[in-house]
């Protein structure tokens, strides 16, 4: 009985501490890491995000090799040709959803890209050119 | 060399070894899109490793059928306090751990390979977490395989290592096996090469063609669209 009362709590709260999430989510917390990385933090830049995107950043991929230089259409694997779904929100609703997804796959694609994690401010550059993207350029 | 008996046949040594091989190589690739066609093809390997381990231990010599192994959990108590006094027993094939560990090793090997190949034909984001988890866990068991191993030889004085590569144990070991299948062990390595050279070929190629393509482009998927 005495473990009644923490198991309803943790089935209680453990949906929650796994909900979906949506990209405004993603931004505040690149923007906070942002921040205490650098006081001086002035805000995410849709046109610096999309310049990191579609540019080469020293090595010979940029993010834009595998996912298009507009990514609210589909983009092909430079080395295995699978299909890539769309990577902006407007064109995807899945993408900036979960968490762990988006840290798994923004620790293992800028190692691919710049050979090292992104900054925080690299992050949210590239999420609001992202999120500013419309849907309409599908396809 | 003459008071040595063969234990292992070749087929299984090569088992053994590109298993270990291949999971290892799918473990250092794992992180990586630039190595993502690698990684599928020790994935490809090490799926064919196990297949061949299955049929193995039905048609296998002696010590590696699957009925040589018998679960035992009195023994296998046995066998881990002898251990942890330093007094390990000596075995000619499998010990009882070992026949716990292998229908472990196989079975979570059959659900890494499986899941990865779903998780390539991209048939949903669950298999990709199935994935990974099962590798992780199969990575947990391989930890504790090779420490149980280093720490059996070193307590018992006996090498259980090398004979992995030779074949061979000390004849007081007791009973060995007539062949080393060395047919068999071409049929693998036969198999091995079909895989990967024409594996390793395709990516050269692909790798040219994406390169032939970023130049045309006139540099690395760099845009200037005035949108």
């Amino acid at each position: 009985m005495r473990f009644a009362i923490p198991l309803a709590a943790a089935l209680a709260l453990g949906p929650m501490t796994a909900r979906a999430e949506r990209p405004a989510d993603f931004e505040a917390r690149f923007a906070q890491e942002a921040r205490r990385a650098d006081p001086s933090f002035a805000g995410f830049s849709a046109a610096r995000g999309r310049t990191f995107f579609t540019t080469r950043q020293g090595g010979d991929w940029s993010c834009s090799t595998c996912h298009g230089d507009v990514p609210t259409a589909i983009g092909e694997h430079a080395v295995t040709g699978k299909r890539i779904e769309p990577l902006a929100p407007a064109a995807n609703p899945e993408r900036f959803t979960k968490p762990a997804s988006v840290e798994k796959w923004f620790k293992r694609n800028c190692n691919d890209v710049v050979k090292r994690a992104c900054t925080a401010q690299e992050k949210g550059d590239v999420l609001a050119w992202l999120m500013a993207l419309p849907a309409k350029e599908t396809r | 060399m003459n008071d040595r008996v063969l234990v292992w046949d070749l087929p299984l040594r090569i088992f053994h070894w590109v298993l270990a091989a291949s999971f290892a190589g799918a473990f250092l690739t794992a992180e990586s899109e630039r190595l993502r066609d690698v990684h599928v093809l020790c994935g490809y390997t090490f799926a064919g490793a196990i297949a061949f381990r299955v049929v193995w231990g039905f048609a296998g010599t002696r010590h590696a059928r699957f009925s040589a192994l018998r679960f035992r959990p009195a023994a296998i108590l046995r066998e881990l306090q002898a251990l942890v006094r330093g007094r390990p027993q000596r075995h000619v094939g499998h010990g009882p751990i070992g026949a716990v560990m292998i229908p472990l090793l196989l079975g979570l090997g059959a659900v890494v390979a499986a899941s990865g190949w779903a998780t390539y034909a991209q048939a949903g984001e669950w298999l990709e977490e199935l994935h990974e988890g099962a590798a992780v866990a199969m990575l947990v068991v391989v930890i504790g395989h090779v420490v149980g191993v280093v720490a059996t030889s070193v307590l018992s004085r006996e090498n259980l290592v090398v004979p992995l590569l030779t074949g061979r144990k000390p004849r007081a070991a007791g009973g060995g096996i007539a062949s080393s299948r060395p047919l068999v062990a071409l049929l693998l390595l036969a198999a091995l090469a079909a895989l990967w050279v024409p594996g390793l070929a395709a990516r050269d190629e692909r790798l040219a063609e994406r390169r032939a393509h970023v130049a045309e482009l006139g540099g690395g998927g760099r845009s200037h669209h005035g949108d």
